[in-house]
């Protein structure tokens, strides 16, 4: 391994891109060396996916050269790519849900692997190399997401990689998933393996990253060896202004209770039961499918949930779907933006005013110049990033479209909104604008259900926190003196209940 | 994706149209004949009335295989009810059968809890041989004639054959389809609701717009539709027999498509269903004047929807994610 670092495995030069009404990528340049595990952090709209995606040949470049392994790319498809080492697993994983692990790794190759059993004892070998126990015969929709990851990887080191881009891995991670990720990102690396590591989380960067790559509104602005960057530098460069604290200062008028929920049973859940007060934020904390989300969304009316009592400021509700839901008084960003939120083809406005529809109808017909009026305001106060509030919600960065999501809920002015993982994907500075958000909500007298995979997130916005574990509620918190370590046992089903 | 691009794929079936209308007229100038285009008018109307309702299906992403169905049976019932009821009655009467035929559909549609167009493609393929088998029940297999009625129904013979001015009854009742369809879809609250459904039912539904109501207005508007086109197609023919829709659901849904709606929800519109039936009555038109054998017509309405539906995937994936 003694070329590593040396040698150029990848070299960007002066690359464009545009997409109507957008300017992705402004002449960006980066080398990436052998060996090296590259960092590349950005805002979202920073261009950091665009780029990747010019990589692996999704979209095509306007302008610019790209050398991969000593040879210039010009078109190229996702599967050349692969073909070449090049390979990228996605933040949305891209696997086939329907077959097992094994048909997974080898898709498309299973004569190359001389039939299914070939195909699942080489998969084996390889799943075995990155650490990972999962048997190839099971079927990708019964794994985890970090699991889904390995088999990823897996995949990746099928095609002799010799870069692996991973956009964001460690979204949907646990703190122990996580640790295995990196223990496999350091032995890839030994191998001489490159890799391309793009995340929002700056502890993560300062981990494990060798190099980082700063990007902002589709320009490099600095690449450094990780030991030269500070924390604040970093920061800085990124959202390109300063920003002083990661959370603002927790929201102290906390009142009486507004909201009583009372016995929700599934399949999954098991006698739930909270409550929520007034100017309250309050944090579910548990693993990725313990019941947060599931919790959520029988409150919500989402799920066809029954027998469960609601009550909000003392007086029983009905709420068995969403539109009872938004009409009692409660909000809903859900978990997945994209196959939950967003209505891809419409427009920023129309994603903005769709669950207000009733304020800009008279006699049944639509204001549109009322219509075009709440567009406008919530882009403006959230801050979106957008040409016109005509263009199609799909070509803006998540986070911006996360903003329209908020902005979608603060035409109707919930009491009670409920966040499911707001800041997923999303980069420093607008998750900050989000914080303010729920804090601003909190204390105008509203009360916030806040679920994140990000622990210090939920503990340092929340007034109390509930974990959750296998379907119960297994304790409650004061986030502000309880160390961080006791309400992680609660969520682990440690034991630890108060 | 380009801006060439773009203006190619909003315009080009007119510009098919166009392409199509001028060819046709060198080659053959009996195209455009008065009594060419008079037969053109005629053509148009029970197909785009139906295809007006199925576009609402279309947005709403899902789709309707039972018109077909529902023609058969509106039919039959209506010219039969118009002695008992008289003709206003019997007009009356087909255009509630058609509406609670598709309100069926949209109740079979939900309390089954079928969320894709796969799922509605299959249940409405099946109402569509109940509503079917309820016309030969109904009839007893036999074709009703207007002479064989206690007297001739002027209203439906004006429906059928009558004019206003320059125009055929049938255009006129399709221009005053059209523009409440339109204003509806495009000005009215329900109208956006059902756009928003067919762009993403998950999403819509949990910013509190009621899909519920969506799916029960898109299927009975199609009902509706295919009612209205019933009555206009066997008025024209003066004849009702219980298998007289055949194939109206395919041809509606391939000049909802032609036309650029795409089958993915969301997007869609009316007028572009005018320029879609418009280019698939024109094929025809043409095809027939041309003397093409109406076997390889068969081939050319499928290559147009083929086709059709290619350039709609194609825009897809260049202007967006894989």
């Amino acid at each position: 391994m003694d070329t590593a670092g040396s040698e150029i495995i990848l070299s960007i030069r002066e690359v464009t891109k545009s997409f109507p009404g957008v300017r992705a990528l402004n002449g960006v340049s980066i080398d990436v060396r052998r060996g090296m595990v590259h960092g590349v952090v950005g805002e979202n709209g920073a261009g950091k996916s665009t780029l990747m995606k010019i990589l692996s040949g999704v979209y095509k470049k306007d302008t610019g050269t790209i050398v991969f392994d000593g040879k210039t790319i010009d078109h190229t498809t996702p599967y050349e790519s692969m073909h070449r080492g090049l390979a990228i697993i996605y933040q949305e994983l891209n696997l086939v849900n329907s077959m097992s692990v094994g048909e997974n790794i080898f898709l498309g190759r299973f004569k190359e692997m001389k039939g299914m059993r070939g195909t699942h004892a080489k998969a084996r070998e390889l799943l075995d190399s990155i650490g990972c126990k999962v048997s190839t015969t099971k079927l990708v929709s019964e794994l985890s997401v970090s699991t889904k990851q390995m088999v990823e990887i897996s995949k990746a080191l099928s095609f002799q990689s010799k870069l692996i881009i991973m956009d964001e891995p460690s979204t949907s991670l646990t703190g122990e998933e996580m640790s295995l990720l990196v223990k496999i990102i350091h032995q890839l690396k030994a191998q001489g393996i490159s890799i391309i590591y793009i995340s929002h989380k700056l502890e993560e960067i300062f981990d494990f990253c060798d190099v980082v790559t700063v990007m902002r509104d589709g320009n490099v602005i600095d690449t450094k060896p990780r030991g030269e960057f500070s924390r604040d530098e970093l920061i800085t460069k990124m959202v390109g202004r300063t920003i002083e604290n990661e959370y603002p200062e927790r929201s102290r008028q906390v009142g009486e209770t507004l909201m009583e929920v009372k016995g929700i049973n599934t399949r999954k859940l098991h006698d739930v039961s909270f409550t929520l007060r007034k100017g309250e934020i309050l944090g579910l904390v548990g693993l990725v499918g313990a019941g947060r989300t599931e919790t959520v969304r029988a409150v919500f009316g989402a799920d066809r949930v029954r027998g469960h009592k609601v009550s909000i400021g003392g007086k029983p509700v009905t709420i068995h779907n969403p539109k009872q839901a938004k009409d009692a008084g409660l909000g809903l960003i859900p978990e997945d933006r994209k196959l939950q939120g967003l209505v891809l083809p419409f427009s920023v406005e129309q994603n903005i005013s769709m669950a207000s529809i009733d304020r800009f109808t008279r006699f049944g017909f639509l204001i549109k110049s009322l219509e075009k009026g709440i567009g406008a305001r919530h882009v403006k106060s959230l801050g979106i990033k957008t040409p016109n509030t005509k263009v199609a919600i799909k070509n803006l960065s998540g986070g911006n479209q996360q903003k329209c999501i908020v902005g979608r809920w603060m035409e109707i002015g919930p009491s009670i909104f409920i966040m499911d993982e707001p800041t997923k994907g999303i980069d420093v500075g607008a998750k900050y604008e989000i914080y303010l958000l729920m804090k601003q909500i909190a204390e105008k007298g509203g009360a916030v259900i806040l679920i994140s995979s990000e622990l210090p997130e939920v503990l340092n916005m929340s007034n109390r926190v509930l974990t959750i574990y296998d379907g119960r509620i297994t304790g409650e918190f004061d986030p502000e003196h309880i160390p961080a370590d006791v309400i992680m046992r609660a969520a682990l089903g440690l034991g630890g209940a108060s | 994706m380009n801006k060439v691009g773009f203006i190619l794929k909003d315009y080009l079936v007119l510009l098919m149209i166009l392409g199509l209308a001028l060819v046709t007229a060198i080659i053959q100038p009996k195209f455009i004949s008065p009594a060419n285009l008079n037969n053109i008018m005629r053509q148009f109307g029970p197909l785009i009335l139906v295809a007006l309702g199925m576009t609402f299906v279309i947005v709403g992403g899902f789709i309707d295989l039972s018109v077909a169905g529902t023609i058969n049976l509106v039919a039959v019932v209506t010219i039969t009810l118009i002695d008992p009821l008289g003709q206003v009655g019997a007009l009356v009467a087909g255009l509630v059968i058609g509406s609670i035929c598709g309100a069926i559909n949209a109740g079979l549609i939900l309390t089954s809890g079928a969320t894709t167009q796969a799922e509605a493609l299959f249940i409405t393929f099946g109402m569509s041989t109940v509503y079917s088998s309820l016309a030969l029940i109904y009839s007893g297999g036999s074709t009703f004639h207007f002479w064989d009625l206690k007297e001739m129904p002027n209203m439906f013979e004006a429906i059928g054959a009558g004019s206003v001015g320059p125009l055929s009854v049938s255009f006129v009742i399709f221009l005053g389809a059209l523009a409440l369809l339109w204003i509806f879809h495009t000005k009215m609250a329900a109208g956006r609701a059902i756009s928003l459904t067919g762009g993403n039912k998950t999403a819509a539904r949990l910013s509190g717009v009621p899909i519920e109501r969506s799916i029960v207005l898109i299927y009975t508007i199609a009902g509706f539709m295919a009612a209205l086109g019933a009555i206009v197609l066997f008025s024209r023919v003066t004849t009702a027999s219980p298998v007289i829709g055949a194939g109206f659901e395919t041809n509606a849904i391939l000049a909802v498509v032609v036309g650029g709606t795409t089958l993915k929800g969301g997007k869609g519109s009316v007028l572009r269903t005018v320029m879609g039936v418009l280019l698939v009555i024109l094929l025809n038109n043409c095809l027939n004047l041309l003397g093409v054998s109406s076997y390889m017509q068969w081939a050319a309405r499928g290559a147009i929807l083929v086709f059709a539906i290619w350039l709609d995937n194609r825009k897809e994936v260049q202007g967006n994610q894989l």
